[in-house]
């Protein structure tokens, strides 16, 4: 059962070393108590505390790493099963499949394509998260150059290597046994083998059963033999598979019922025949390395907005700070528009306006996150609030007009607005879309 | 050793009937029942387990519809019964939703039209029907009147009753015994307490679809998908006014910036994808009704719910 932060306390060194990466004892004592910290990280506990915390401090899924360089990714170290409970941390990598029986070119052309495309959604660059490879030749040889021809890309993205053989995954270990692939997979019969690639580079290992129970106990024998970093792929033969298997595994992690099966989970979206279905799934129920062929632009753009829909906090929503902020150079007669500080609705506005090649101001209000109708519905966008943050933000000594632009949705505020600031107020557009129109025929006049 | 999951749910989604057959005093050829879930979505024990239903969203009076599916259907949605008729044959939806979108223009007021809208569709289609009505308090009580009168029998499901406007809807299906689409803005307090209201008007819990409002993939989903998941859970753990099935229209997908501002090559691609994303995640979260507006999408969806069912209890009962 989980202990309390005190109780941990008693049993910690108490030097205040740093060491662990945290400032005190007690505040390390804290992380573990939430599950947030490992107690391998502090080196100077005793064997005894360590049996007696490690069970119970543990975060119910292992955190795992895959990949170096700046384009690694972390999975793991999920504590809830569903997202309002608390939130969800690691999103999951989606990582593009090639085969070794591809043209080099066309390995190449992948590998390009995951290291450079980005999507820029509410101010952030989504993008796929790493390459895997896989062995469908049979050949160590042939596989091992395919390896080869990603690593030439100089993408520097986390590998994962597919392959039965481990004489396929020796070979393509020389050409990338430094940058921490994660290695597919061990099996009953290859397991000690494939154990100890994973222990000689020092890479994440996933481990292949189609049971929850032969799962577990595949855990243990990769843990007998010392490889701690694993990755589980419950290998579903349909979507349906995939669901039971990955909600299982999940449910018995989080409950610490079966410990076994803390670790992230694996799917191959390409085996269900239903890649972009697998995909969407997997997102939401718990995979947390997805391997998949190239997406289509459809299915790219909604694969890494789910993603990053599903994995955001539902306590906070992506938040700017509020501010007058700039687009262009605007001068002393550039318009000022107001709006919420949602990271969406900002964003959306800002793409618009810069699309209209006018300089011009936003002044953004502390709404607390919520959109503008949101915030109009709730109460929290009002006339104080619009007239303190003119004054916070020293917008009078910016321009010298006093006409304020406020989006069609905040309509019902026009008046108070008015009142309460001494400022003109013009409605704008509803859509942020027509914003250019409004301000070549309402702002020129 | 095999593990069992537990989760401690204790109740049953109620059963709602949607659409009636001729046994049962209607001129659908099939009607569904939805709902009676006992656990996550897709993994009922029991055979025979209803995958979600897939509804085409269908329009009267297009200048309030997304072009991209104008341009993809063409000259049929000129007319409301071919539209009907190709939801149903051509692009293979369960159940069809007709939205009367004339009734938003300015000053509408030729209410019988709207009853002949409503006869050419079940007259082109036999699928079981959801009528979309106004949104304007001053005419919405004889548009549901028309409404569910011109089509009593079908056992209609009329959206959308609202916490400020739930009266004329349900007086309508009260009269002529059809179900209700209740809405709230994306707040499982909110549901529960309209769902409160309809009862204490005499809507019974039989006659009540839940929509917990769908925001679009990117505009608000994920606040949909946990309250979705949040309704379920309470009604599996014993809430009633909770335990009905969900209706998820994302109406907004196809007028998103990354939708709309597609290149044109890919544009039914990107409309079509952000649909049956949003599709997949909604149906895991607990949605019996998935609606869609691009053809397209359908039979993605279809293929999808039938493969996530658990292995063995994909029997459709129909
Ligand atoms: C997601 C969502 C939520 C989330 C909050 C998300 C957030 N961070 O704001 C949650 C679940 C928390 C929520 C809560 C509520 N919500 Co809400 N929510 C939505 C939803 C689905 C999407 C909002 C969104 O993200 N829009 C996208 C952003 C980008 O839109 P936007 O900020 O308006 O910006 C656009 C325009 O305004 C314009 N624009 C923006 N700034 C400017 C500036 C200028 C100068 C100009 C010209 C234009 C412009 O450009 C943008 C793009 O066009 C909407 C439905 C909808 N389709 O809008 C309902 C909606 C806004 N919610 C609604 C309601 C009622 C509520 C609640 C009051 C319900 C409740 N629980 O009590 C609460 C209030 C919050 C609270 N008490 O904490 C109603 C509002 C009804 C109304 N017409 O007033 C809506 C419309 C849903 C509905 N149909 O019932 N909501
Ligand atoms: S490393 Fe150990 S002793 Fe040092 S501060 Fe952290 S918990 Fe305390």
């Amino acid at each position: 059962m989980a202990l309390k932060a005190l109780d941990i306390y008693k049993l910690l060194p108490k030097k205040n070393c740093k060491e662990c990466g945290d400032p005190t004892c007690l505040t390390f004592a804290m992380k573990l108590a939430g599950g947030k910290a490992d107690v391998e990280l502090c080196p100077y506990l005793s064997d005894e505390a360590k049996s007696v915390l490690g069970a119970s401090t543990r975060p119910p899924i292992r955190l795992i790493r895959v990949g170096m360089g700046e384009r690694f990714f972390k999975v793991g170290e999920e504590t809830v099963l569903y997202r309002h409970e608390k939130t969800f941390y690691h999103p999951p990598g989606i990582v593009f499949r090639v085969s070794d029986t591809q043209a080099p070119a066309e390995i190449a052309a992948v590998t390009r394509r995951v290291r450079d495309e980005t999507f820029t959604r509410v101010g952030t660059d989504l993008r796929f998260s790493g390459i895997a490879i896989e062995n469908t030749s049979g050949s160590a040889k042939t596989f091992a150059k395919a390896v080869a021809t990603v690593e030439q890309e100089q993408a520097h993205l986390p590998p994962v290597l597919i392959a039965k053989d481990p004489a396929a995954h020796a070979a393509a270990l020389v050409h990338c046994g430094s940058y921490r692939p994660l290695l597919h997979a061990a099996t009953g019969e290859n397991f000690k083998e494939m154990c100890a690639l994973a222990k000689k580079y020092g890479c994440p290992l996933v481990i292949r059963a189609a049971t929850p129970d032969g799962l577990a106990r595949m855990v243990k024998d990769c843990t007998a033999e010392g490889v701690q970093d694993l990755v589980l792929d419950p290998a579903p033969e349909n979507l349906g598979a995939f669901l039971t298997r990955s909600t299982q595994i999940r449910q018995l992690a989080i409950t610490r019922l079966v410990p076994e099966l803390g670790y992230p989970v694996y799917l191959d979206a390409t085996a269900t025949g239903q890649q972009d279905a697998a995909v969407a799934l997997g997102i939401v129920k718990y995979a947390s390395v997805i391997v998949t062929d190239p997406l289509s632009p459809g299915a790219t753009k909604a694969s890494l907005t789910l993603r990053q829909n599903i994995y955001t906090d539902p306590q906070k929503p992506i938040q700017m700070n509020p501010g007058l902020y700039r687009v262009g150079t605007p001068d002393k007669d550039a318009p000022v528009l107001m709006t919420v500080n949602f990271s969406l609705t900002f964003f959306t506005l800002q793409g618009y306006l810069e699309s209209t090649r006018i300089p011009c101001f936003m002044l953004i209000v502390d709404t607390e996150g919520l959109s503008v109708l949101t915030a109009v519905a709730a109460g929290k966008l009002s006339e104080m609030l619009v007239r303190d943050s003119i004054k916070k933000f020293g917008v009078e000594d910016e321009v010298t007009h006093r006409k304020l632009i406020i989006p069609g949705y905040a309509s019902p505020l026009s008046g108070r607005i008015e009142d309460a600031t001494g400022w003109k107020v013009l409605v704008g557009p509803r859509d942020a879309a027509e914003i250019g129109e409004f301000l070549h025929e309402e702002w020129k006049k | 050793m095999a593990f069992d999951m537990n989760f401690g749910w204790t109740s049953t989604i109620g059963e709602v009937v949607l659409g009636a057959t001729n046994a049962d005093g209607g001129t659908r050829r099939r009607s569904y029942r939805i709902g009676g879930g006992t656990t996550l979505p897709f993994m009922e024990d029991r055979a025979g387990s209803p995958s979600p239903l897939i509804a085409l969203e269908i329009c009267d009076y297009l200048p309030f519809w997304p072009p991209i599916v104008t341009n993809y259907c063409g000259d049929l949605v000129n007319n409301v019964g071919e539209w009907a008729k190709a939801a149903d044959g051509t692009y293979g939806a369960d159940l069809i939703r007709l939205y009367l979108t004339s009734t938003r223009q300015r000053n509408f007021s030729d209410i019988a039209s709207l009853g002949k809208v409503v006869e050419d569709v079940l007259a082109a289609s036999s699928l079981p029907l959801i009528i979309e009505g106004s949104n304007e308090p001053k005419i919405d009580s004889e548009v549901f009147q028309k409404c569910g009168e011109v089509a009593q029998g079908e056992r209609l499901l009329l959206g959308t009753a609202e916490a400020g406007k739930y009266r004329s809807i349900a007086a309508a299906a009260l009269a002529y015994n059809h179900s209700i689409i209740a809405q709230s803005p994306i707040d499982i307090n909110l549901a529960k307490q309209l769902n409160i209201l309809l009862k204490e008007i005499g809507v019974q819990r039989d006659h009540i679809v839940i929509d917990p409002y769908t925001g679009a993939l990117g505009y608000g989903f994920e606040y949909s998908y946990s309250a979705m998941e949040r309704i379920r859970f309470s009604a599996l753990k014993g809430d009633t006014d909770l335990a009905m099935p969900m209706v998820c229209s994302a109406i907004d997908s196809l007028t998103i910036k990354e939708v709309r501002e597609a290149e044109p090559a890919v544009q039914d691609e990107m409309a079509i994808q952000w649909e049956f994303y949003t599709g997949i995640a909604a149906a895991t979260a607990g949605a019996e009704i998935i609606c869609v507006r691009h053809p397209g999408t359908i039979p993605l969806l279809r293929k999808a719910f039938t493969d996530m069912k658990k292995p063995g209890t994909a029997a459709e009962v129909r």
